[in-house]
């Protein structure tokens, strides 16, 4: 019986060992980058896929890990670009040019009713609302906490009335429209469709982060590798296995003790806290916040990302997201690669959900475990009985 | 004694029908109590209302002197009822030591449990557990893929990591060859005395292995309670058995 016992932890312990050197050389790889292509213009491309990486990070967790598939993701990235650009487009020359000591938006002065005064606390209704994001590390602070509040608000709702399932993904999916709308209704505030372009740069200590330096790579690079290790901590305590016990069958978690909805809420907070952040940092590297954040299509992307990568592996979903944006970049310079791959990726995704439930990971670990038994098959020790 | 369970006078009322009607009866601290009734008698859903998963209408439930009537289930379990269902439920998608784990972290909230490992004294419960169950070969398993009696043993084990006081089992040999079920009595069996624990059972044979007393249901209500013996020379008994065959 010790046998077997035995034999069952060898290939666990493969699989450890594994893990752990793939995450290690995915942050060797994603930290060395620079040093091997110093074309900044496509560290900063890269630099956008990493804050795509962390989207996946984010899907893994609430929908791999906790069972809950949110179709809004977009929503908490959306509301991280967005108080993220606020404070950089305050920055901004664009904003200063006006004759103006204090900032004001270059499309609120344009669009300012004759005679209206040029200042932030009255030009229009709302652009009060933007006085505080003079400063920066207001901004920056806000596109973690205003995702995280939004969703701790409505996943308490959700989970404390048991929702589940489909109605989750439909009440996201909903709720990320209806802000995308409000975006853009609220024109005089946000500019509308136009979004918010012509940003500064993000300054820490003097010194800017201009989007095509290698720095900026960095902190976006590191911002992904902390993020992944914060986030494989959570899944390895404690919490993070009875949330898995929790999406396996709520109930027997309930029976068993434990608030269900808590672990719920947490989950789902610390996810869209992670989708703020990559907001922020997408609009460091990319220089403009728009309402198509908040498209459907994008947050389903996300989905597809995760799906392909693994959704029930962080560095799976992590890596799914940077390689297929990676690999669409470098086929859509046609523009008939770029048509099909659409096709493509739409194959891919329908296959992964019919034949490969746990994605390209998935594969990874049964070909680890395959060659762990070969290894052992080899074993002349005899095979314990079962 | 200490009494362990009391119910007083439970009741539920499901649009007008009584599924349990006026139920009373006293579990004293580490007895074995088989609940007996036939098809429909409402003796899941006696367990329903304990357990919190059911809302009553009228009565009242006290775990070692507390009221525990209609508090969410989580609550409930953390007083210390425990509940084995009649479809065994254990989380399919982890290993059995996963399983395991997760029944013996002592901690309800989130906070608390955001760390790696785990205290020595539930480790050691597990591997208590394990040795009880013979889950040891298959702890590396994923459940969803255990034999149906290899399920139901780790779901018992799991209400014994999650240290219940108060244990209710659902018919836990439905479905089980004849050797399992021999398995399982001597599970309940070794619970015996530190454990108190209801059970909802049809195999005769097996609450005759098991039973010390027995509480008989009918339509909602409680019909007849007392030894074996009693309970099958009762005529009331033999009356509402008369329908679905008797007591076999
Ligand atoms: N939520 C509900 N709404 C309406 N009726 C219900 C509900 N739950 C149970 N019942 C009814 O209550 C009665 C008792 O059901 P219960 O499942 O408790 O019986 P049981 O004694 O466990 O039977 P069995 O031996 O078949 O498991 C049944 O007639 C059932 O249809
Ligand atoms: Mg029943």
């Amino acid at each position: 019986m010790s046998d077997t016992t035995a034999s069952s932890a060898t290939p666990n312990r493969l699989n450890r060992i594994a893990d752990w050197g793939i995450y290690a050389l995915f942050i060797a790889v994603v930290l060395g980058l620079p040093m091997l292509m110093d074309d900044v213009f496509w560290l900063n491309r890269i630099a956008k896929y990493l804050v795509y990486g962390m989207l996946g990070i984010a899907i893994a967790l609430s929908w791999g890990y906790a069972g809950i598939l949110n179709l809004g993701q977009g929503l908490f990235f959306g509301l991280g670009a967005y108080m993220t650009a606020m404070s950089l487009k305050l920055m901004s020359s664009t904003s200063l040019q006006q004759g103006s000591d204090k900032p004001v938006p270059d499309f609120m002065l344009w669009n300012a009713e004759p005679g209206a005064m040029t200042d932030l606390c009255c030009i229009n209704k709302g652009s009060f609302l933007w006085i505080p994001f003079q400063h920066q590390w207001f901004g920056l602070a806000m596109a973690i906490v205003l995702p995280l509040i939004v969703a701790f608000i409505l996943s308490s709702s959700i989970f404390r009335l048991r929702v589940s399932g489909v109605y989750v993904a439909i009440i996201t999916l909903a709720l990320v429209l209806l802000v995308r709308l409000l975006i853009i209704d609220a024109q005089p505030v946000t500019n509308g469709f136009n979004g918010l372009t012509d940003l500064g740069w993000l300054t820490i200590g003097g010194f800017e982060f201009d989007p095509y330096m290698v720095q900026t790579y960095y902190v976006v690079a590191g911002s992904l590798c902390l993020v992944l290790l914060l986030a494989r901590w959570l899944v390895s305590t404690r919490a993070g296995l009875i949330l898995q016990s929790t999406r396996d069958d709520p109930t027997r978690a309930r029976y068993l003790g434990y608030d269900v909805a808590a672990f719920q809420v947490f989950f789902f907070t610390v996810s869209a806290g992670i989708a703020g952040f990559a907001g922020m940092l997408y609009v460091v590297a990319a220089e403009f916040a728009s309402p198509s954040f908040m498209d459907i299509t994008f947050s389903i992307s996300m989905v597809v990302w995760a799906a392909v990568g693994g959704r029930n592996s962080l560095i799976g979903a992590c890596l799914g997201a940077i390689l297929i944006n990676t690999i669409e970049a470098t086929v859509s310079e046609t523009e008939v690669f770029k048509e099909a791959w659409k096709l493509i990726i739409g194959l891919i995704f329908v296959l992964v959900v019919l034949y490969m439930p746990r994605g390209l990971a998935g594969l990874a670990r049964d070909l680890t475990g395959w060659l762990g038994q070969r290894r052992r098959g080899a074993d002349p020790m005899p095979k314990a009985a079962e | 004694m200490a009494v362990a369970l009391s119910i007083d006078g439970l009741t539920v009322d499901f649009g007008g029908f009584r599924a349990v009607d006026d139920f009373t009866t006293v579990v004293e601290d580490g007895e074995l109590r088989v609940i007996l009734g036939p098809n429909g008698a409402g003796k899941t859903t006696l367990m329903d209302l304990i357990s919190g998963k059911t809302a009553s209408t009228g009565g009242h439930v006290h775990l070692y002197g507390t009221e525990i009537t209609n508090r969410p289930e989580h609550i409930i379990a953390r007083h210390g009822v425990g509940r084995k269902f009649q479809i065994p439920s254990v989380f399919r998608d982890l290993t059995v030591r996963q399983n395991l784990e997760v029944a013996a972290s002592g901690e309800p909230g989130v906070f608390r449990n955001l760390r790696l490992h785990m205290v020595a004294q539930d480790r050691e419960r597990i591997d208590r557990v394990i040795e009880l169950t013979n889950l040891g070969p298959v702890l590396g398993t994923i459940a969803g893929e255990l034999s149906h009696g290899q399920m139901q043993w780790l779901e018992l084990g799991m209400l014994i990591t999650q240290q219940a006081k108060v244990v209710l089992l659902d018919e836990p040999t439905a479905g089980m060859t004849q050797a399992e079920t021999f398995k399982t009595a001597e599970i309940i069996n070794a619970l015996k005395g530190s454990h108190t624990i209801l059970v909802v059972e049809h195999d005769m044979a097996f609450v005759r292995e098991i039973a010390e007393r027995i509480s008989v249901m009918h339509m909602g209500r409680l019909l007849a309670e007392g030894p074996m013996a009693q309970i099958e020379a009762d005529p009331a008994v033999r009356e509402a058995y008369l329908g679905s065959g008797g007591i076999h």
